[in-house]
């Protein structure tokens, strides 16, 4: 689920990045007076937790192996404020180190990974309880919190991306950035969400939660106590709203007016309807300057580098072939 | 003393069973591991230049590159990426291009079938971007040392989240050990039929984060003995110096170029 | 039936192992010495068959294990179950809810019924002294009292072999005495012990053999244990006493 860059345009980014800031803004404030000092290192450690929790491979039923986010179980273990800091972090350093999801998309993996899978699976694990007590209630509102968050979390990716070929393209009309349009990226991004990494995010949670109950239950009942409150339906109102906002931010940018949005499931991109075609290799884009000094130099400098990394890992490949000849 | 059992031999034949998660999640922990690694050795490569002007000029790269329509841009972009790069040793370079390889060929791999009905512009110049992208992100980590990266970082974001982030950075190496012995010991025993995967996983995982809370406490005890009073000092800064020019002047130079291809 | 040649090991590009040969008979105890970072641990673990050696070949009973090998998971499981390993770190090892379960976990695999796995179970906490931990956490256990639990998790599996690493490392001399007095009984019963340890007074009469390590991963003595434990000049010429 993470966007690396240029799959979103600039102008989606900065409206999730927009979301995001308030959302982190709030969550500092909360870990800083809610939370004792005693939490900080537990925040940095809990990040640490999360990204090696992505790390591991769930078994699941027939042999197969998915992967899991652990957002839920880190809302309910840290609290949703918490758990949205320490996800964040491990989305960054994630970025950083592993260039696994883009730096201009931080917001928004930050936004479907970071606050919509730890606060709606709060939500939905906090409702559940309270509705129906005992233990049942509780595994069951931590399985359908965390399998229906991470499917709403691939949904709001698979929206962020579809809406790309509908906002935002070239005089030609061809997608500048993610070509396929949500009746593609919906099924192609929530289908297997709710079929394989659901159901691991589900099994996974249920399972180390039961566990640490059973190990450790002080550590479940110092965890914050579930609360239902207002400001938790504002935030679910957000997660539904923003993708309004992005249709927004897009149509004050490009050509579309809002009568578009109507044929956004519907749509069939223009050169798909026709079939096959040899259009120029870059319509869109001026490619004309190329031919002058400025893209011979171009060409030279890029030929250039090309060669000397090429020599220097050939170079590498024959030190390394002959530190093993030598051992 | 001992039972009869322990004195006999065990004739034992074990039974298939599908345990793959074990090594897929011991392959993917060690390869985390040894990047990590890596980044601890890959200091030795130190740039003079300020962290802070490096992360700026890196991210106006990577926004530019986003923004940009023309190819002419593009190409000037990955020129200077790749002429800057090929300064570097040769481990860096291998490095650099282990991460942004896979990710560009991936994004060739989604975009292909859209060029069928006529984006071939996109095609390339997407997989392009993506590919410049992280190249640029990827130099940046590998030839800064984290602390000066942690420095760059304190001009975007509040301090609470650069003390996290530098907790995390700390303790996702012995974490990460911990995960490998842990399921390395799952695996001795695993020796038949396993049942209860889940709950065997679980109970790693489990036993993962309760060691990460104690470690936490532990830690914030020995911040306290150390005078911690809840603020965050900022750290010294690097100085901007003669060596920035470099860097400023490039800056400018691709910010004119952005402006001057997407005015033609 | 454990045999080691010329193999080499490195983490990362880093040597742990350089070039070790060794042959170990059915039986024996084999004390392991040599510095911090000798690589006595990365050894025990290759003859676990958890890393295979980078150069060189390690036989099992004839049998080289090489990487496509282990890959085999029936083969891996059989050599698994063969020669237990003692972590050095038991946080590292233990990983069930409760002690019960840690020691029931490889039994119930090996597909015994009901019966004779708590019969083992029941056995290994009576041999370890720890049947009043039974129903504990392994999490919240002791120091001394999660390595028992640790041992006695490895030998529910009864395994030929016993790879220990450093298994008197941090307990209390009581503990110890104790620890010395299972490996000793084990060996007794016939049972194959290679063991990496610094704590030569408490472990004195155990072994028949002591193959020393040096700092450069190296072996560089291989004789009786009395022999090299006597001279204490050589010992501390490898900054190991």
């Amino acid at each position: 689920m993470h966007i690396p860059d240029n799959y979103l345009s600039p102008a989606t980014c900065a409206v999730m990045g927009a979301v995001m800031v308030p959302v982190w803004a709030v969550a500092v404030r909360k870990v800083r007076t809610e939370v004792s000092n005693a939490r900080v290192p537990l925040l940095g450690i809990g990040a640490a937790f999360s990204f090696l929790l992505m790390m591991f491979n769930v078994p699941l039923p027939g042999g197969t192996t998915g992967h899991a986010v652990g957002g839920t179980l880190l809302a309910v273990l840290l609290g949703p404020w918490s758990a949205c800091i320490s996800i964040s972090i491990a989305l960054l350093v994630q970025a950083l180190m592993f260039g696994d999801g883009g730096i201009l998309a931080f917001g928004a993996n930050c936004f479907n990974m970071a606050f919509v899978i730890p606060f709606l699976g709060y939500v939905l694990f906090s409702v559940i309880r309270d509705v129906s007590k005992g233990r049942r209630a509780e595994y069951a509102g931590l399985a359908a919190g965390s399998y229906i968050s991470i499917s709403v979390a691939a949904l709001c990716a698979a929206i962020e991306l579809g809406v790309q070929p509908l906002l935002f393209r070239g005089p030609s009309g061809l997608p500048l950035y993610f070509p396929w349009p949500i009746s593609v990226s919906i099924p192609a991004m929530v289908l297997p969400h709710l079929a394989v990494a659901g159901v691991a995010e589900a099994i996974f949670t249920v399972a180390i939660f039961t566990f640490i109950k059973r190990v450790s239950p002080g550590t479940i009942s110092a965890a914050p106590k579930p609360r239902f409150r207002g400001v938790y339906a504002l935030l679910v109102a957000l997660v539904c709203l923003s993708p309004l906002g992005l249709l927004a931010s897009g149509t004050a940018w490009g050509e579309w007016g809002i009568g578009e949005i109507g044929k956004m499931v519907g749509y069939v991109p223009e050169g798909m309807r026709r079939g096959f075609s040899f259009r120029a290799l870059f319509p869109d884009y001026a490619v004309t300057g190329m031919s002058g000094v400025i893209g011979y130099v171009i060409s030279a400098i890029t030929g250039a580098a090309v060669l000397v990394i090429t020599f220097k890992l050939i170079g590498l490949a024959r030190r390394e072939n002959r530190r093993k000849a030598l051992t | 003393m001992l039972p009869q059992w322990l004195l006999r031999d065990e004739q034992y034949f074990p039974e298939r069973d599908r345990d793959i998660f074990i090594d897929r999640s011991i392959r993917t922990l060690l390869t985390l591991l040894s990047r990590l690694r890596q980044r601890e050795g890959g200091s030795e490569e130190k740039v003079r230049v300020n962290p802070g002007v490096r992360l700026g000029s890196t991210l106006l790269l990577i926004l530019l590159l986003s923004l940009s329509r023309d190819f002419l841009f593009v190409a000037y972009a990955g020129a200077l990426l790749l002429a800057i790069l090929s300064v570097y040793r040769a481990e860096l370079i291998l490095r650099v291009l282990k991460t942004s390889l896979p990710i560009a060929t991936f994004t060739l791999f989604v975009m292909l079938p859209s060029a069928l009905w006529g984006n071939t512009s996109g095609l390339i110049m997407i997989t392009l971007k993506v590919f410049f992208s992280v190249v640029a992100v990827k130099m940046f980590v590998s030839t800064a040392e984290w602390g000066s990266i942690l420095g760059g970082l304190r001009i975007f974001m509040p301090r609470l989240f650069i003390l996290v982030l530098d907790v995390t950075t700390r303790y996702l190496v012995l974490l990460g050990e911990l995960s490998v012995s842990l399921l390395v010991a799952l695996k001795l025993r695993s020796v038949g039929r396993n049942s209860r995967k889940q709950s065997s996983l679980a109970g790693v995982t489990g036993t993962l984060f309760l060691r990460s809370r104690q470690m936490a406490e532990e830690m914030y005890a020995a911040m306290e003995c150390r005078c911690f009073t809840g603020s965050y000092p900022r750290g010294s800064t690097a100085k901007i110096s003669a060596v920035d020019l470099v860097p400023l002047g490039v800056g400018a130079l691709t910010v004119a170029v952005f402006a001057w291809t997407g005015m033609r | 039936m454990i045999v080691l040649r010329d193999v080499s090991y490195s983490y990362d590009g880093i040597p742990a192992l350089s070039r070790i040969s060794l042959s170990v008979a059915r039986g024996e105890s084999v004390a392991f010495i040599g510095p911090n970072g000798s690589g006595k641990s990365t050894l025990l673990k290759m003859i676990s068959g958890i890393i295979h050696p980078d150069d060189g070949s390690y036989i099992l009973d004839g049998e080289e294990i090489t990487r496509s090998r282990l890959s085999d998971a029936l083969f891996a499981r059989r050599v698994h179950q063969r020669i237990g390993l003692l972590f050095q770190n038991p946080d590292t090892q233990l990983f069930c809810p409760a002690v019960w379960e840690e020691i029931a976990f490889g039994p119930r695999q090996m597909g015994l019924d009901r019966d004779s796995v708590d019969a083992r179970v029941l056995d290994c906490l009576r041999l370890l002294g720890i049947e009043h931990l039974a129903r504990r956490a392994p999490h919240n256990l002791s120091e001394g009292e999660k390595r028992r639990v640790a041992l006695a998790s490895v030998l529910a599996l009864n395994p030929d072999v016993l790879a220990l690493d450093e298994p008197m490392n941090g307990l209390d001399p009581r503990t110890k005495r104790f620890m010395r007095d299972v490996i000793l009984s084990l060996i007794n019963a016939g049972k194959t012990i290679l063991c990496a340890t610094h704590d030569f007074p408490y472990v004195e009469g155990v072994f028949t053999r002591a193959v020393v390590i040096s700092g450069e991963h190296c072996v560089v003595r291989d004789d009786s244990y009395a022999a090299v434990i006597g001279g204490t000049a050589f010992l501390a010429s490898l900054n190991i006493v």
